[in-house]
């Protein structure tokens, strides 16, 4: 261990003769060919560019931030150390990252379905067949009773996002918030551009109806 | 309805959705990610050099055990010499086989 370091600094030194650049410098297409030769520096670097697209991306996906979804953001950053090796400078490297993160988050998101339907089992009353979870309050409610603030229009837009379906929220988020191309989103998601655009449609169509007290436009 | 205002009105809708959606960003990730990212790689990493290391304490052990499997298995598929017969054998037990029969016979009054 207490070779790690000097090793280390002495790794960053001669991949700085090799490249005569600094990685801040560097192009994504390039930093992952140092990341594939074993540079954490680069890998740093690589973290810090697209962290909040890719935590942003995780958290609007999982239904908000926090430990798990800063826990699948991480496991994406490590699935992409780990295949620096077979990544191809072919188009963008933010669609390929968007893919990376794609599946890791669908991955999770399926865990988690099973775990809470093995959980559903688990709260029935054995004896009266009553489930515990239809007598906890609807979050819905709870909103409700809450007072007004600043920040209950953003709540209603994260409510209203994280009750599309996964494919629709997906997409609303590429399009809206990293601005992502139809082509593109259609490469992560692995479907057609008229399939992307339809999916877009009806995305927004829900959000208009479920948005609609918010639209001054519907009144 | 008035079909002109309808799809000016879904226009504006439009429009507003987006600036609604706009005012809720998804959350940054925390100032510490990099970082913690960065500690779990190399905990990984540390984990996998020591899984590798076990495997090299033991390799002699491994590799004993190896040899003792296959040297049994040779040993247990190999050919008894004990058990060869020789031409000499066969022919003096059918000999015998033949001076039974006629003894036999000459009891039996054939």
């Amino acid at each position: 261990m207490a070779k790690d370091g000097p090793t280390r600094a002495l790794q960053e030194l001669k991949n700085a003769e090799l490249f005569g650049v600094m990685p801040e410098e560097l192009s994504d297409g390039e930093l992952m060919s140092r990341v594939a030769s074993g540079d954490e520096e680069a890998f740093r670097q690589l973290i810090e560019r697209h962290q909040d697209r890719v935590y942003g991306t995780t958290a609007r996906m999982m239904g908000g931030g926090g430990p798990e979804a800063e826990e699948v953001a991480q496991d994406i950053f490590l699935r992409v150390w780990r295949s620096a090796g077979t990544y191809r400078q072919e188009g963008r490297f933010v669609t390929w990252l968007m893919t990376v993160a794609r599946n890791q988050i669908f991955t999770r998101m399926g865990q988690r379905k099973r775990r809470k339907d093995i959980d559903r089992e688990d709260v029935v009353d054995p004896e009266t067949g009553e489930s515990f979870m239809e007598n906890q309050a609807d979050p819905k409610m709870r909103m409700a009773s809450e007072a007004l603030s600043g920040k209950e229009l953003e709540r209603a837009v994260e409510e209203a996002c994280a009750e599309l379906p996964e494919n629709q929220r997906l997409v609303v988020h590429l399009r809206q918030y990293e601005g992502l191309e139809f082509e593109e989103i259609g490469k992560i998601t692995g479907m057609s551009l008229t399939a992307v655009k339809a999916l877009m449609f009806r995305a927004r169509e829900t959000l208009k109806k479920k948005l609609s007290g918010y639209l001054t436009a519907s009144k | 309805m008035d079909k002109s205002r309808t799809s000016d009105q879904g226009k504006d809708q439009g429009m507003e959705l987006e600036g609604l959606l706009a005012q809720a960003p998804p959350p940054q990730a925390p100032a510490w990610f990099a970082a913690k990212t960065l500690a779990r790689l190399r905990q990984e990493k540390e984990e996998d050099r020591k899984t590798v290391s076990a495997w090299m304490k033991w390799r002699w052990v491994w590799a004993a055990g190896t040899a003792a499997v296959v040297a049994g298995w040779v040993l247990w598929n190999r050919p008894d010499p004990s058990v060869e017969i020789s031409d000499a054998m066969v022919f003096a037990a059918l000999d015998a086989l033949v001076e039974q029969e006629e003894e036999n016979r000459w009891w039996a009054g054939l």
